[in-house]
């Protein structure tokens, strides 16, 4: 079931499951479903709290709001608004951006933080893109490189209700305005992810080819005691393809 | 009237195969299917109708597209200094640079203000909202399009007017601190505006600023609503009646010695429509921002509905596009007449932009075209 969160001023969709020590989720290029096995095996361990960025889902985004730079000041707020001391932070893909954003600041509300698939750093030469376009390649390309099987978890556009369709068309057109230029990517994190002094998890898809396990690694290395780990029979969504494996990974880190 | 001459120089000579293996002619296809030589020698072909143009009382249009088969004017800027230079009579209107794809629009006001000091005051300034492919070739976010194009528009206005030393802007998608641009226009406070829409609501903002408002192949009916929505705004807005010259429309147009001909080599202009327009979806239907949220569905499903105008236009006849008011072909008294049964189901308008050459079409062919139409149709439209 979803519900709302205000938050000075601005109203967000939110997901909340589960009971446990308190998890704040940031989802990557759509919204967590509320259908979506992890989270219903997540929530055995947690209370998962899943706000949908302004723009995604049914989130409203007010029209001077329009940079990574207003969603990292947006869930500060959200973080300091929670009725718990520290939660564990985890994002998702473009998500993993923001709570890599969020940690290199430093938020006394963050305890442990939980990157999977994350974009938001830069690896590799100026020739190289560490990060697939999804703008500007072709769907087939985005498809097939999203997913480890992609013919079975892949959405089936024909079976989605129009509501479904035009969420999703919004989602697109907001991690667009948020994300174009530089794309997806932050060129001054990588350099300060050396402040992050919470435990860490990174967690990849092993078939991921929207971003490859070898920039998790990167990443991994950039963050202070933080270990990586990959997931194998899954791509740029591990939580959808390996809910099991997914959850099974966090909870062990909860309980370090 | 006033006839304006547009040949987009397209670089039709990629063999076919390669075309119907690529999915999108414009945007990704390598460069290495131009050859530099044939480049050359359209460049040098497009120029000289160009200067046919000056001496027969048609004026010139340059226009800018990116990265594909469609056109070869990239670097529009070029083209107009050249047309600045070796045309003496006629008007030369830029339609345009693509602002919403530049990153400095003060650059863009001083390559205009030189423009229009070589030619002495000839310049016409067009601005076109750009799209599609233009987006990944230009590197800009296609979400806010239309508002950094008229935040373009009035910082280039504003760099082209002020006289009194150097100002700053600090806008939303554009910051510059020292404005002060050398030379400052010979038209003064700038050459006439255009812009390229068909969308209503652009419509009445460019009535409300008073600019010329071209349509390019949208056929009488999207062309009357565009040009009720400017008249509309204006009202609304207590300005004056505008009069025919504020309206534009562009279209294909060849003009025969018999209806024969005039369909026949005319109908070589549709490769525009038909090859010229092949754009993948991440360049067209998914391209973000381009149209609300929900109208989207179509999109997605399959057999769903194209999303831009243009596509539906692909694999048109002749005889469909000139019913649809999108070609004007045959022989002059043809030509006349199918013009003036557009304007009367549009309405009056005092600029035809004439897209008379494409794909295959030979110079000689537009040359020819071009020369009947200056003789036998222009005097008859301007009487």
């Amino acid at each position: 079931m979803t519900e709302r969160l205000s938050i000075r001023g601005m109203e967000l969709e939110l997901l909340r499951r589960g009971a446990g020590r308190p998890l704040l989720l940031l989802h990557g290029f759509e919204p967590v479903s509320p259908q979506a096995p992890f989270v219903e095996l997540l929530g055995e361990h947690a209370e998962i709290i899943a706000p949908s960025h302004p723009g995604f889902g049914r989130s409203p985004r007010p029209e001077d709001f329009e940079s990574v730079y207003d969603l990292v000041r947006l869930y500060l707020d959200v973080l300091e608004s929670l009725p718990y001391d520290a939660v564990t932070l985890v994002g998702l893909s473009f998500g993993g951006w923001l709570a890599a954003e969020i940690a290199v600041l430093g938020s006394r509300r963050v305890e442990r933080l939980v990157l999977a698939d994350a974009v938001g750093i830069k690896v590799s030469d100026r020739e190289t893109p560490d990060i697939l376009d999804v703008f500007n390649a072709s769907p087939a390309e985005v498809r097939r490189r999203t997913w480890h099987d992609a013919d079975t978890w892949a959405p089936d556009f024909d079976a989605m209700s129009d509501d479904e369709l035009i969420a999703h068309h919004r989602n697109r057109e907001s991690l667009c305005l948020y994300t174009w230029h530089p794309y997806l990517y932050n060129p001054r994190l990588r350099r300060w992810l050396r402040r992050i002094a919470v435990p860490t998890l990174v967690l990849w898809g092993a078939s991921d080819r929207i971003v490859s396990p070898a920039y998790g690694r990167a990443y991994a290395e950039a963050i202070p005691g933080a270990r990586f780990e990959l997931i194998e029979g899954a791509g740029h969504r591990p939580e959808i393809e390996r809910p099991e494996a997914f959850v099974e990974r966090i909870v062990a880190f909860l309980k370090e | 009237m006033q006839a304006w001459y547009l040949n987009e120089n397209p670089y039709p000579f990629v063999p076919q195969h390669v075309l119907d293996a690529a999915d999108s002619v414009r945007g990704s296809l390598p460069n290495k299917y131009c050859d530099p030589k044939i480049a050359a020698d359209l460049f040098e072909e497009a120029l000289d109708e160009y200067l046919l143009c000056d001496d027969i009382g048609i004026n010139v249009v340059s226009n800018e597209h990116h990265s594909g088969i469609n056109c070869l004017f990239g670097a529009s800027p070029v083209i107009l200094g050249i047309l600045a230079r070796q045309t003496r009579n006629v008007r030369i209107l830029s339609l345009g640079t693509l602002v919403t794809v530049r990153q400095d629009p003060v650059r863009v006001a001083e390559e205009y203000a030189t423009a229009d000091v070589i030619c002495r005051g000839r310049l016409e300034i067009g601005f076109v909202k750009s799209g599609g492919t233009e987006m990944a070739s230009g590197n800009m976010n296609p979400v806010g399009n239309l508002e950094r194009f008229w935040e373009a528009i009035d910082l280039i206005l504003k760099t082209l007017s002020h006289q009194d030393g150097p100002f700053s802007w600090e806008g939303k998608h554009f910051t510059h601190r020292h404005v002060n641009i050398w030379p400052r226009p010979w038209q003064q406070p700038y050459p006439p505006l255009w812009a390229a829409t068909g969308d209503p609501e652009t419509s009445a903002e460019l009535g409300r600023r008073g600019m010329v408002n071209v349509l390019v192949f949208r056929g009488p009916e999207e062309t009357k609503r565009a040009w009720t929505a400017y008249r509309k705004a204006r009202t609304e807005a207590a300005l004056p009646e505008p009069g025919p010259d504020r309206f534009g429309y562009a279209a294909f147009v060849y003009t025969g010695e018999t209806d024969e001909e005039g369909m026949r080599v005319g109908s070589k202009l549709l490769w525009f429509l038909n090859t010229g327009l092949k754009s993948a979806p991440q360049y067209s239907k998914f391209l973000p921002g381009q149209i609300p949220p929900h109208l989207a569905p179509p999109l997605y499903r399959s057999g769903g509905a194209a999303l831009r105008p243009a596509a539906a236009l692909m694999g048109l006849t002749a005889e469909q596009a000139i019913a649809r008011g999108l070609m004007f072909a045959g022989n002059p008294d043809t030509v006349c007449r199918q013009i003036r049964e557009f304007q009367d189901k549009a309405g009056k308008f005092e600029h035809l932009v004439l897209a008379s050459r494409s794909g295959f079409m030979t110079h000689d062919e537009a040359t020819r075209g071009l020369k009947l139409f200056a003789r036998e149709v222009l005097p008859r439209l301007s009487s």
